[in-house]
């Protein structure tokens, strides 16, 4: 079933007039799609253009499109998402979904074990010598009797891939497959997808990141507003024409930092260190600056932040906060020294997503909100608004569910909580992670603003460009060290990657 | 949330806020919470209407103050097991806490009303289900097990304490002590208007003050509660304790209303107080749950109870019938807060 049926065109999916309404909205438009047989198709929109939509269609779990879709030359009517695994359409999904208690060869074949003779029973050592013989074929390092949980967040997204594969799809749609890796992982990732491509599988790949679709993509189609905006081979697209056909404006202003006045030192650690995580860590943070943190996945850059802000505290060396030196054993002490963190995962340590956009604003500010205990209402719906504005947070009420917000919006609310009550030092630790590219220009604009009013930003990120873009000053970290500092006028892309690459082996996967 | 944010938050749905399956999720919740909200008060009239119409009986006055002294007890205990499931937790102990603390109360209620022996019948039940909540508190809390296991543990270790301390009941209690129980101001019944305080002081936490937001919080997302800067285990410690309190206020009215003091009182009232709140759309994952919808919850309970044993339903068909609400109620809250993923 595999790109042996592939139609002479190369064609393997035709899609025209795909139509997708949810209620009160148009999720896509009458978009026509060709995918080809081998090719690696850069699927690019801001959240919400319907890039996923589309996909979700062609993977049948939206069985109420309109449009017509042939797969493999043969007309289909997509109703369930087993009917489109069959017909060889498989998605990897955003969201991680593996199992982590089962081993890496289990997750591969979960829900189509193969049996061992004896019937009823599953064969372990079966299954571990086909996701073997898969892995080596797509060239994927990895041991298939290993646990899901022992796994780095990449080797997890490499996993899905497999899954993905080890169905033998005509077409695998990747989703934003990057969204936790670092630029070594990157590679490797793209690798494997090239090695798919190149055996006649066609890739759609969905990203935000245009530096990914640029380096991966053969050719690119734009969504906007559920419509396709344009689909062109990469070579026709410059970076700046393809931003402007998402955002359908330009956007000149995607790292707008501004000259500042640097001002005292306000953070400042000295030979801070943690068993196991990093050591001699020194350095310092002056108001009115922003300072990257680049290292990658494993390098100690989060868990130096975890350590100033508590959440891990350091067992050696020394946090000074203006000057004067503090104990941070908790994020309470942290927060009482004045400063602030924006967590790497927003969903889990940053946001109550069941609860509304006014708890989870008001959530630092609390305490200055009530009097005797008591909230005092209407003056946190003023203080709720006022934030909604300063940071243009877009939502229908004060009192929407979080969870029911934009990947871009959810970062906003989570900045926006440690700005209620001004900090001294706000750490942002991957601040854009996984939001498009128009929140991802507000969000900057937004740490710009922060460094004007004189806070010492501390910013970590996988994305070089971004740390490039708006830091003052890098710190690169590898192997739990500080390897190097730039200044902004210094700092290249090659130098950064050399440091954090270092002559270690970078990256796990 | 009133009725008209519900509808303009249906109306916005258009504005695609979320984009991709987003806007689809917004509607689709949006009429879910007026269900999940409303719903349950709309099952309460369809059964209190039921029942009026089937039986005359149940239509009188003296009837629904009899469902109200009926619900107290387990409804003043379901206040407290809402702040626990609230932070995602639990007080399986309710039911053998109650008992000791009762049986502390009539052992002193027993005694000749000296000045002391009233105030030990009336506030050591109290101090004994403060007690008992610290001790599950500070297990849960302090040493982070499972509050399931600690509860499932203490719900065994009370009864045990208490049947080995007296296993014969205490039937004699001094006259004085029926009139929390048994009293009333005007028609009402005094646990009725004690259940209605407790209500509303419960009410006014949980919506009104920090430490209501953040029982919320730190039951939504413990880590995110921590990363605030919230003591969370503080915070898990003082919710056992606040069901240990209406332990001990809803014991003292339970010995006081039966003028006994049994070492096997309240045996499946931990059951009765979670399916209170569960009816009342209480989430066991935390940080969902209304304090007025777990009442709502035990006065279904309350009223089913009641309207059945007016109808002659045989007790074993009651349980099988109860039994099958919950579960019903509990599914159905499901499927009104399915979303995308």
């Amino acid at each position: 079933m595999s790109s042996g049926a592939a139609p002479p065109d190369g064609i393997v999916v035709r899609m025209r007039q795909i139509t997708k309404i949810f209620p009160g909205t148009v999720a896509v438009n009458r978009v026509d799609l060709d995918i080809r047989a081998g090719e690696i198709h850069g699927v690019v929109g801001e959240n919400g253009a319907g890039k996923s939509t589309l996909m979700r269609v062609l993977a049948g779990l939206f069985p109420d499109y309109t449009g017509d879709i042939e797969i493999g030359g043969q007309v289909v009517r997509l109703t369930n998402p087993r009917q489109a695994r069959e017909l060889g359409v498989a998605l990897v999904h955003q969201e991680l979904s593996l199992v982590p208690e089962l081993t890496v060869a289990d997750n591969i074949f979960l829900g189509r074990e193969p049996y061992a003779r004896i019937p009823g029973l599953i064969s372990r050592s079966a299954a571990e010598a086909q996701a073997r013989g898969l892995l080596r074929d797509i060239g994927i390092h990895l041991n298939p009797a290993a646990k899901v949980d022992r796994l780095s967040v990449a080797e997890r997204q490499l996993v899905e891939i497999a899954k993905g594969v080890s169905l033998n799809p005509r077409v695998l749609i990747l989703d934003e497959p990057t969204s936790s890796l670092t630029y070594q992982e990157i590679r490797e990732l793209f690798r494997v997808i090239r090695g798919l491509a190149a055996k006649g599988t066609a890739i759609v790949y969905i990203s935000h990141k245009l530096d990914e679709v640029f380096a991966v993509a053969d050719r690119v189609t734009v969504l906007r507003d559920g419509h396709r905006v344009a689909t062109a081979p990469i070579m026709e697209w410059t970076e700046a024409g393809l931003i402007q056909a998402m955002v359908g404006r330009d956007l000149s202003t995607l790292f707008p930092r501004s000259e500042v006045e640097v001002r005292d030192v306000r953070l400042e650690v000295r030979h801070l260190g943690r068993r196991g995580a990093f050591r001699h860590i020194s350095f310092q943070v002056r108001g009115g600056e922003v300072v990257g943190l680049y290292g990658l996945i494993g390098s100690g850059r989060s868990e130096v932040a975890e350590a100033i802000y508590g959440l891990t505290p350091a067992d050696e060396g020394e946090i000074l906060v203006d000057g004067m030196s503090v104990l941070i054993r908790t994020p309470r002490d942290a927060i009482s020294h004045g400063i602030a963190m924006t967590p790497e995962d927003r969903r889990l340590r940053g946001l109550v997503s069941m609860l509304s956009l006014r708890t989870n604003l008001s959530l630092r500010a609390l305490r200055l909100l009530s009097r005797l205990g008591f909230v005092d209402q209407s003056r946190e719906r003023a203080e709720v608004d006022r934030m909604i504005h300063a940071l243009g947070i877009r939502t229908v009420s004060q009192t929407t569910e979080v969870a029911n917000l934009s990947g871009g919006t959810q970062q906003k609310v989570v900045i926006g909580r440690w700005l209620m009550v001004p900090p001294k030092v706000l750490i942002l630790d991957e601040p854009t992670r996984g939001i498009d590219v128009g929140a991802k220009a507000e969000v900057h604009a937004i740490i710009d603003g922060l460094a004007g009013d004189g806070l010492a930003v501390l910013l970590i990120s996988s994305e070089l460009p971004e740390i490039l873009g708006m830091s003052d000053r890098i710190l690169v970290m590898k192997n739990g060290t500080l390897g190097d500092e730039f200044s902004r006028r210094e700092a290249t892309e090659e130098r950064i990657m050399a440091v954090a690459a270092g002559l270690t082996v970078a990256g796990k996967a | 949330m009133n009725e008209r944010e519900v509808w303009s938050r249906a109306g916005a749905a258009g504005g695609g806020e979320e984009g991709e399956p987003g806007a689809a999720a917004v509607r689709r919740v949006s009429l879910a919470t007026a269900l999940r909200d409303y719903g349950i008060y709309f099952a309460l009239v369809v059964l209190v209407i039921y029942f009026s119409l089937a039986v005359p009986q149940f239509r009188t006055t003296d009837n629904a103050l009899l469902i109200l002294l009926q619900v107290s007890t387990i409804g003043i205990i379901a206040i407290g097991m809402t702040f626990t499931i609230l932070t995602a937790g639990i007080d399986l102990s309710v039911g053998s806490l109650l008992a000791v603390a009762g049986m502390f109360s009539g052992v002193f209620a027993q005694k000749d009303p000296t000045t002391l022996n009233v105030f030990l019948a009336l506030a050591l039940p109290i101090f004994i289900g403060l007690l008992g909540g610290m001790i599950n508190g500070l297990v849960i809390a302090g040493a982070g097990v499972n509050p399931l296991i600690v509860t499932l543990g203490t719900l065994t270790a009370f009864r045990g304490f208490i049947v080995w301390y007296r296993v014969n009941p205490i039937y004699d209690l001094q006259p004085y002590y029926r009139i929390i129980g048994q009293g009333s101001i005007g028609p009402v019944p005094i646990p009725v208007i004690i259940l209605l305080l407790m209500t509303v002081a419960a009410y006014i936490i949980l919506n009104y003050t920090r430490y209501g937001r953040y029982v919320y919080v730190v039951g939504g997302n413990p880590e995110a509660a921590r990363a605030a800067g919230i003591n969370v285990p503080l915070m898990i410690f003082s919710v056992y304790v606040i069901s240990g309190f209406c332990v001990g206020l809803s014991a003292l009215i339970f010995t006081s209303r039966l003028m006994a003091a049994q070492a096997i009182s309240g045996q499946d009232f931990n059951l009765q107080a979670i399916a209170a709140a569960v009816v009342g759309g209480a989430s066991l994952f935390g940080g969902r749950g209304k304090i007025t919808n777990t009442i709502v919850g035990a006065l279904i309970m309350g009223v089913l109870f009641n309207g059945l044993v007016m109808l002659n339903v045989p007790a074993p068909i009651q349980q099988m019938i109860i039994g099958v609400i919950i579960i019903a109620a509990v599914w159905l809250d499901g499927i009104l807060r399915q979303r995308r993923h």
